[in-house]
């Protein structure tokens, strides 16, 4: 009978071991090729019509054109305000809720879980002649006027953005000790508003972050809700603008991506430093 | 009058008590530990002092007045945690400084009384840094020094040291006593370990399922045990069913082997049935020096343990075990022999009450 000593073993495991990583590492880096092209050929083909707007040249023409056209800034920046409320709103909801939650009442969880996620199952035609019916009529009359469509706009934007904030939020409350800062903050004197400004609030910066401009992501581009409600946002004007230009669409396609992957890019930088902060850096 | 008084406190949750009736008096300066198993009671009784749970019923008074409705804000108690609790957002110095300056304290004033603490606790050299760059120990030492930077009225330790390595643990806890008893803060330290709370405290509440088993120096806890949890879980023990032989004098039998205690047995008679404990290390040989009991008992094995070597005896039918100093000129028995075994009458505890 003959035995193979342990070392033997290994060193005829070794080569098997490194060949499967190396096949292992092949098909990794090739799922990764096929997704990355799935999803920047299409990217740079609308790059590329974007940049033909002049007959024969490939230039900038059309974004000149779009950031010339006098509804483009307009709505972009009632877009923009429209998001910063829509976050400060969803911020002065879920923040609390969510603290509290984790903090007193965390068989609650699944309850504001489920709540925060209907936006993702109500459809968003629904949910908007759903609204328009509510707040048409007397006691709730919201829709009679531009601006308070605008208000009622702006609120269901934050509503639309629960199930980003929250879980955003949730992960970072989280990622700390909630209970024991709370109670370290209380035993040193400080009141519930010192406790989230000073303690709570700076330790969720990451997750606030990445709500916010997940937020910000989705409302900029926002197009049934605003367009039921008569908006003149950016998502409207881009609608508008598919129906009657050629390369100016493409462009505004690209800026959006810009802006969207400009505030990824700041979730990644503000959160590299504070990451260590929190889990620790050994 | 005592400086901290638990009168009466007790904790529900649901159907059952975490606390049960819990009754002490710390006076100022005193350091008194809460010591149990995991779920007997001690944090949350620590908890209801910090403010952090208010107690089913009950009152608790800090110098004369009660306390136990108050805020956790209000009562001016620094506590440290297991977890250290720092606040990562802020560096050594400002988690010091954190609880002086929502009291408003002048900056001035704010960083000298940080430089101050920083200094008992010899971080001179970490103050800018963040928690996570510091190791294990040093954060505990920052949350110690943030806890007394407030010189709080009761000093709240809540398993401060069980997350460290056992080094550190050790240095550590003398460095708390030491800071402790220097500044005369009064402290309740909350721990499991036993050889912890033996070593640091003034005195000791022992506690199971909810209730106090036993309230008395280390002294008295480890050499007078008055119930047999106590006695099981401070240090080892030997512990045997006896019959009275002759309560006058005594005299108790075991496996119809004579022992005499020094225990009163006031309300025994003759014949009753009692549980008797003798702590290893009570036990020597008789070949060195006779004491008021000598038993014979075969030698089952020995274990060395370092500097004490553990013999397994029987005596009767009942195992012991009997501990003695590890030194060159020990001369051990052969395993399977009979040796005469000693211990004083002292030595021999006789437990008040049901086992545990």
């Amino acid at each position: 009978m003959t035995t193979s000593t342990p070392r033997v073993q290994a060193a005829v495991k070794a080569p098997t071991e490194q060949t499967q990583a190396t096949k292992n590492r092949l098909w990794s880096w090739l799922i990764f090729l096929v997704g990355a092209l799935y999803f920047l050929i299409p990217l740079a083909t609308t790059f590329y019509w974007s940049l033909r707007a002049e007959k024969g040249v490939l230039g900038f023409e059309a974004y000149r054109r779009l950031f010339a056209d006098s509804n483009f800034l307009p709505s972009f920046s009632e877009s923009i305000v429209n998001a910063i409320t829509a976050i400060i709103l969803c911020l002065l909801l879920i923040v609390p809720t969510a603290y509290w939650v984790t903090l007193r009442l965390p068989k609650l969880r699944p309850v504001v879980e489920f709540i925060t996620f209907l936006p993702f199952v109500i459809p968003a035609v629904v949910l908007v002649f759903g609204l328009i019916r509510l707040y048409s009529r007397p006691p709730l009359l919201l829709t009679a006027t531009y601006d308070s469509s605008r208000v009622l706009l702006v609120c269901v934007y934050a509503a639309l953005s629960f199930p980003y904030m929250f879980r955003s939020v949730d992960n970072g409350l989280r990622a700390m000790d909630v209970r024991a800062l709370t109670e370290a903050a209380q035993s040193l004197g400080a009141s519930w508003p010192t406790i989230l400004f000073r303690v709570i609030f700076p330790n969720l910066r990451v997750a606030l972050l990445s709500g916010a401009l997940l937020t910000f992501a989705i409302v900029i581009g926002e197009l049934t809700i605003a367009l039921y409600m008569a908006q003149h946002t950016l998502g409207p004007y881009m609608a508008n603008l598919t129906r009657s230009k050629v390369y100016e669409p493409a462009a505004m396609a690209i800026v959006a991506f810009a802006i969207t992957w400009a505030a990824l890019g700041i979730i990644q930088l503000v959160g590299r430093g504070q990451q260590a902060q929190i889990t620790g850096g050994h | 009058m005592a400086y901290l008084t638990l009168s009466n406190v007790s904790k529900q949750f649901a159907d059952s008590y975490a606390v049960h009736d819990f009754n002490l008096d710390v006076e100022k300066g005193e350091f008194v530990s809460f010591l149990g198993p995991s779920g007997c009671g001690k944090t949350t009784t620590l908890r209801m002092v910090a403010g952090f749970e208010t107690p089913t019923n009950g009152s608790i008074k800090l110098d004369g007045i009660d306390i136990t409705d108050k805020a956790p804000n209000q009562r001016n108690m620094g506590m440290i945690f297991q977890s250290y609790a720092l606040f990562p957002n802020m560096t050594v110095a400002q988690n010091i400084g954190f609880g002086l300056r929502v009291r408003n304290a002048s900056k001035s004033d704010s960083s000298d009384r940080v430089r101050e603490m920083v200094s008992l606790v010899n971080l001179e050299k970490h103050v800018d840094k963040y928690p996570f760059q510091l190791s294990g120990g040093q954060q505990q030492r920052v949350s110690l020094a943030r806890a007394l930077a407030i010189s709080p009225d009761v000093l709240l330790l809540d398993e401060p040291l069980s997350a460290l390595d056992a080094k550190i643990r050790i240095s550590l806890r003398a460095q708390i006593r030491e800071i402790q008893k220097r500044l005369g803060i009064t402290a309740i330290f909350v721990t499991h370990d036993q050889e912890e709370a033996l070593s640091i405290s003034d005195r000791i509440v022992v506690m199971y399922d909810g209730n106090v088993e036993q309230v008395g120096t280390p002294f008295e806890i480890y050499n007078f045990p008055k119930t047999p949890f106590v006695a099981n879980f401070v240090g080892s023990l030997n512990t045997a069913a006896a019959e009275v032989v002759d309560p006058a004098k005594s005299f108790l039998s075991m496996d119809g082997v004579q022992f005499v205690s020094a225990a009163k047995m006031d309300g025994l008679r003759k014949g009753d049935k009692v549980r008797i404990a003798i702590r290893p290390e009570r036990f020597s040989f008789a070949s060195e020096q006779k004491k008021a009991n000598v038993v014979d008992a075969q030698i089952e094995n020995i274990t060395f343990l370092g500097s004490v070597v553990r013999v397994h005896i029987l005596i009767g039918n009942t195992k012991f075990t009997m501990d003695t100093f590890n030194y060159p000129s020990l001369e051990l028995p052969r395993i399977g022999a009979t040796e005469q075994v000693t211990c004083s009458k002292e030595a021999v505890l006789i437990l008040d009450s049901a086992d545990k």
